[in-house]
């Protein structure tokens, strides 16, 4: 029996309905299909129910839709506004100036780090002495020399565009087990803490030995969960345009709990800092 | 003809022909998002709130995927269809919205009430009746179906081509085809044709 004499399958139907059939398949489907009144019967219920149910879902959600002028007026407020940095941003603009400009900059730069380092150096010391809260425990920042941080090769897009699995992805048992042996750690302790990520997959952190450590879950302040809520923060401020992603994979990787402080204006742990979060539980 | 001497280094680096203008006028890139906004927006923001995400957060999140697609175009990374990037980027941030809200999906509900206000006036009672329950009978369907089948139809309900589909969500060509004959055969059951 030749294979025209067959009746077509659902699938072929449907893949000729939607045009995704090579030339010569489409062909041999027209010329069944004008030949075969039941194949031509079922595509024509295939084609009625594409169409009740492209307006069935159109209408249920295009009600919803606000009007476009206001969302397209604050798109393009905002393509200027990022077009405008990008554009003043880069630090060669600073040739622009005038000499004695240039001289006046650089004198109250001068003093503007003279005066903020000696604040923040009496800052530091004041609040080592009174913030037992947020003191930083052993373990929740990484050994530097084992773990610098390891960044891939990725663009804003990327980062932006990544699937949920790739940003909380679970790091491979056997890479894990070499994590606890780099740092002297015994495996029957694996429970007490998490490998995490020094720079997160989700500001383009890299699954590399380098780029992952222990950190314990016993810390009471500066945990893994703390640093999860920067790492959300980061990768939000990057994507909307506001920290750029070179900068905050540097400001990770060299100090989280720093890069913590300045991006939430905190000195400790937003949960730990208030009673406003009772039950936000924040050690581990 | 004398060229003019400069007399510091920001003339050399900054030429006044080459220095950026500051103009009020949107750049080549910003018009065309402007204008594929104007085009994928409402299909973006439909196909956002199909996750179950509030609509006022879809929005936030169709402009951050334009706010991308803009940076993508600055960079000068590759136009080549910008349809699928956008829905990529879209279904990506969309699943973690979803994923950070832990809220259920529960559309249906709002669908079946957006669907009897919504009703085609040129209809008479009876058919409109028909026309409503036909509406909450397909809608029932979808919200039913696994969520790969589900992301299959609301694209191809989109407009994206197969391959599209099928890159957008990980899946092959052949995995598309099967999941739309199955979702097209229970639509056609349940409307009883």
């Amino acid at each position: 029996m030749p294979d025209e004499d067959f009746h077509l399958s659902d699938q072929e139907l449907v893949l000729a309905a939607d045009g995704e059939l090579d030339v010569g398949r489409a062909a041999h489907v027209r010329a069944h299909l004008a030949a075969c009144w039941d194949c031509r019967a079922r595509m024509a219920k295939i084609e009625d129910t594409i169409a009740d149910f492209a307006r069935a879902y159109r209408q249920s959600h295009d009600s919803k839709i606000p009007p476009i002028e206001g969302p397209r007026a604050l798109l393009k407020a905002q393509m200027a506004e990022l077009a405008a940095a990008s554009n003043v941003g880069s630090w060669m603009r600073f040739f622009q100036f005038t000499p004695l400009t240039r001289a006046a900059v650089c004198i109250c730069l001068a003093l503007f780090v003279a005066i903020s380092g000696d604040l923040l150096v009496r800052h530091s010391r004041a609040r080592g002495k009174n913030s037992a809260a947020s003191a930083i425990e052993p373990g929740a920042i990484p050994d530097r020399n084992l773990t610098p941080g390891v960044a891939r090769a990725v663009s804003i897009g990327d980062v932006c565009s990544m699937a949920h699995e790739e940003v909380v992805r679970e790091v491979p048992a056997s890479l894990r087990q070499e994590i606890f042996q780099e740092y002297g750690l015994q495996a029957s302790r694996a429970g007490d803490y998490e490998i995490d990520y020094l720079i997160a997959p989700g500001l383009g952190g890299a699954e590399d030995i380098h780029n992952l450590w222990p950190q314990p879950y016993t810390s009471r302040a500066w945990n893994a969960r703390v640093k999860d809520a920067l790492e959300e923060h980061l990768h939000q401020l990057v994507c909307a345009g506001r920290v750029d992603l070179p900068t905050a994979q540097r400001d990770i990787a060299r100090d989280w709990i720093a890069a913590y402080k300045k991006y939430f204006h905190t000195d400790r742990p937003l949960a730990l800092r208030s009673e406003l979060f009772p039950f936000v539980r924040v050690s581990g | 003809m004398r060229v003019p001497l400069t007399d510091s280094i920001s003339d050399l680096l900054f030429p006044a022909t080459t220095a950026p203008a500051a103009s009020a006028q949107p750049s080549e890139v910003e018009c065309q998002v402007l204008r594929l906004f104007e085009q994928f927006r409402n299909p973006l923001l439909r196909y956002v709130v199909s996750f179950g995400v509030p609509v006022h957060e879809a929005e936030e999140i169709t402009q951050e995927v334009f706010l991308s697609l803009f940076r993508h175009l600055q960079l000068g990374r590759s136009r080549k269809n910008l349809c699928g990037w956008l829905f990529r980027v879209a279904h990506n941030l969309a699943l973690k919205r979803r994923y950070a809200n832990q809220r259920s999906h529960d559309a249906t509900a709002s669908d079946w009430a957006i669907a009897e206000r919504h009703a085609d006036p040129s209809l008479n009672p009876e058919e409109q009746v028909s026309f409503i329950q036909k509406q909450q009978r397909l809608l029932a369907v979808l919200n039913s179906l696994p969520e790969e089948d589900q992301c299959c139809l609301r694209l191809r309900a989109e407009g994206l081509r197969y391959r599209e589909i099928a890159a957008l969500l990980g899946i092959s060509l052949g995995a598309v085809s099967m999941s739309l004959t199955r979702s097209l055969a229970r639509l056609i059951r349940a409307d009883g044709r």
